[in-house]
């Protein structure tokens, strides 16, 4: 497995693919390569390089040779002007990094000793430079959406290339499809599975943070990108047109963005899995505000945990996981954004009853047997092809 | 429908197989299709000099948009060659050694991403040069890759990993290419079609001077072609001379731009150059035609031969060529040694072979048989 970074990052693509990984280690001998960073903004090399262990897997760190460029912005608007040229693109690859030709060289060298490649998120350096150089045994897992990148001629191949794509979701795959008309490229709708812990307790939660009272959860980064400025502007007009509503907003997970002091809003930084999971249960709804995803694994969670979630109505994919799980609500302003959290709040058996409808469609979607069975069937069909 | 030739050299004046099968291919198209060409400005595929004026002209019906080379080819790109073909290297050595190569047109390939999608198919000739390798992956979607490819050397170099997996559809010239191309990179699920040529029908000549010249000698054995150790005619000349030393009678003619030294022996007879009529008077008059050559794509020179019913004689190292003669059943093929041997079957069964070979082209070079394989490709690419 190819993957930027890899170990105790934060980042959903990145979650993901350690536990495609531990998932994937009882079928096949399988290893990961990746950079020596935890950092995306920065890429700085923090960790050492060469050969790690991870969940008892064999990882390689090949080192970043040149941090995220200070002008990275500059790069990105160049590439991303109607009147760009190749080079632009080129140079914005680099620029986004992360920049780790030992990484390329590994691949052009020993990347034929293995049977199957698997490329994680088609946006990096690793996977735009390095799926090129194995295609015949590469699987792409894209975890795409609708961005500025994804327009430029540069990722033309790494959607055309590789032997087979995993997609997350079926509006994954559509939009890939209509971009890049690469129907012909084998594949299927993957996904992940999801872990449920046995026990979760929301009482423990609100007695070990100090938190009374009805409350809505978001869960992840905190930035601009993920929609973190648009809710917090809809939570305060809700609260301020509705005082009647003592509802909180809690919010767990790092803050790139600043945080308003709002009365209400409950930052609580990055928190354990456990404690996670008793915030999930607890919460009136999981608020998922983000338009940018290709899957969002903490809204596959909340809904897991038996909880409402209320999406953007933009988010095709959200939107539409939405509507297939019967088991969220989605606002397309501020109106409609307090119209769905008085809904809820006032009306708790509607919330609990697309919570269960959410853990049905999880429980019968997203399980890592399915998932597991679905890799294999990919690779199935790759070996077939190179033998 | 719109479709755009891509191809690192065109025009009338240019000499070369791929070129000239491309530019074969654009005319054919042209009859039902809006077809234009991409091509840089080059004549000569070793220096990439600057001799076509840049921008749009017309040949014929085809629109031709011709980009400039920048830079000429390095005079190290030899070295840099060896260097990555035979020595131990890094990936960026091999990466490097694409743009080294040339022809280097910047304008063709930003051409390409920018106006490519306005095209239903691009056609790209030759797998082995910059405008194919850097250009193809801008528009994978709607492309073919008419690969002209051999069993050699660069065709394992890095640039070629992706390319050979990007493509909608394949244009073959033969079985055997396809055959070397899906072995190398395990490709058989992309579409394909084998084109093979089309032919005109031989132009008005006479053989009979040439017969009364050479039969008293005995038979009449033709090469046609360059000149050149690089088509092993260095091979034919030793083979020749191994038959003759065995009682073996008859002249060995060389008909084509000699570049290497021919012995002076009467029974060797090197006439250069040759006009079309020549060309077919000399087909249709000598008892068999002998390529030597190793490294031929397609060998129309075969297929003329057969359009007037001389059989072929070819080197068994060919896989081609060799594949040709069989399914045409209009000729033989030798190993090392072999070439007396082969040279007496053939001539024992001339007529037979030649009228074979000329049923074979008949069946599968004519213009209307061409033309459905090609709208063929066309359809697997466009839609």
């Amino acid at each position: 497995m190819v993957v930027q970074r890899y170990g105790d990052v934060p980042g959903g693509a990145e979650a993901h693919a350690r536990s495609v990984v531990q998932r994937l280690a009882p079928h096949f001998a399988i290893e990961v390569a990746t950079t020596n960073s935890t950092d995306y903004l920065t890429w700085k090399g923090d960790l050492t390089a060469g050969l790690d262990r991870v969940d008892g897997v064999t990882v390689r760190r090949f080192p970043v040779e040149r941090p995220r460029a200070w002008n990275f912005k500059l790069y990105e608007r160049r590439a991303f002007r109607s009147r760009h040229t190749l080079e632009d693109e080129r140079a914005f690859i680099d620029a986004q990094g992360p920049y780790a030709p030992e990484l390329l060289d590994f691949l052009f060298r020993r990347g034929r000793d293995y049977d199957h490649v698997l490329f994680f998120t088609y946006i990096y350096y690793p996977t735009v430079l390095g799926l090129p150089l194995v295609p015949e045994r590469a699987v792409l897992v894209p975890t795409a959406h609708e961005e500025s990148a994804i327009g430029l001629a540069a990722y033309k191949p790494v959607f055309h290339a590789p032997r087979a794509i995993a997609y997350n979701t079926e509006e994954e795959r559509r939009m890939v499809w209509r971009r890049f008309r690469n129907e012909r490229v084998s594949n299927e709708i993957v996904g992940v599975g999801i872990d449920v812990p046995a026990e979760r307790n929301a009482t423990r939660f609100r007695e070990k943070h100090g938190i009374t009272g009805p409350y809505l959860l978001y869960v992840g980064r905190i930035g601009v990108s993920k929609g973190s400025r648009e809710l917090f502007a809809n939570y305060e007009r809700w609260r301020a047109s509705d005082p009647a509503h003592d509802v909180s907003l809690v919010l767990i997970g790092d803050a790139e963005t600043r945080v308003p002091r709002t009365s209400g809003i409950i930052h609580l930084g990055r928190l354990g899995e456990q404690d996670k999971w008793d915030a999930l249960a607890g919460c009136a709804a999981f608020v998922m505000p983000s338009l940018l995803e290709s899957l969002s694994l903490v809204t596959l969670e909340a809904w897991a945990a038996g909880r409402p979630v209320i999406v953007h109505a933009q988010s095709p994919v959200l939107a539409g996981m939405a509507r297939r799980a019967g088991a969220g609500l989605a606002y397309h302003g501020p109106a409609e954004f307090a119209e769905i959290c008085e809904l809820l709040i006032d009306d708790p058996a509607l919330g609990d009853r697309l919570g269960r409808s959410g853990a049905d469609f999880v429980a019968r979607t997203y399980t890592w047997s399915r998932v597991v069975d679905s890799y294999l069937d990919l690779f199935a069909e790759v070996r077939a092809r190179l033998h | 429908m719109r479709i755009l030739v891509v191809v690192q050299r065109y025009g009338a004046e240019v000499v070369g197989g791929s070129e000239s099968h491309a530019r074969v291919v654009a005319h054919r198209l042209a009859m039902v299709n809006e077809v234009e060409v991409a091509t840089t400005n080059a004549l000569d595929y070793w220096s990439w000099a600057p001799h076509f004026p840049e921008g749009e002209s017309m040949d014929g019906p085809v629109r031709v948009r011709r980009f400039a080379v920048t830079g000429t080819r390095s005079p190290t790109f030899k070295d840099a060659e060896r260097h990555v073909l035979f020595e131990p290297h890094t990936l960026a050595d091999e990466q490097a050694w694409l743009a080294m190569q040339g022809p280097h047109t910047p304008g063709l390939l930003e051409f390409l991403r920018r106006e490519g999608k306005g095209y239903d198919a691009v056609l790209f000739y030759t797998y082995i040069y910059e405008p194919t390798a850097a250009g193809l992956p801008l528009v994978a979607e709607r492309a073919a890759l008419i690969s002209t490819a051999h069993d050699e050397e660069p065709l394992r170099l890095v640039p070629y990993r992706a390319l050979f997996q990007l493509p909608r559809a394949f244009g073959f010239l033969t079985p055997e290419e396809r055959d070397l191309v899906h072995a190398r990179f395990h490709n058989g699920h992309i579409p394909n079609e084998v084109l093979g040529i089309g032919l005109d029908p031989p132009p008005w000549h006479d053989p009979e001077p040439f017969r009364e010249h050479y039969a008293p000698r005995g038979p009449l054995v033709l090469y046609l072609g360059q000149v050149s150790e690089g088509k092993a005619v260095d091979e034919l000349l030793a083979d020749w001379s191994r038959y003759r030393a065995a009682g073996g009678t008859g002249s060995l003619v060389l008909a084509g731009t000699a570049r290497m030294q021919i012995p002076k022996q009467d029974d060797i007879v090197p006439l250069g150059r040759v006009s079309d009529e020549e060309k077919y008077a000399l087909l249709e008059a000598a008892d068999a035609l002998v390529l030597p050559s190793h490294l031929e794509s397609l060998g129309i020179v075969l297929l003329e031969a057969w359009q007037v019913g001389t059989p072929c004689l070819v080197s068994a190292k060919n896989k081609v060529t060799t594949g040709q003669v069989a399914r045409a059943h209009g000729g033989a093929s030798y190993g090392p040694g072999a070439f007396g041997m082969a040279l007496a079957a053939v001539l024992a069964e001339r007529d037979t072979l030649g009228a074979s070979g000329r049923a074979y082209v008949e069946r599968e070079c004519t213009w209307p048989a061409f033309d459905a394989r090609l709208e063929q490709l066309i359809d697997l690419v466009a839609n």
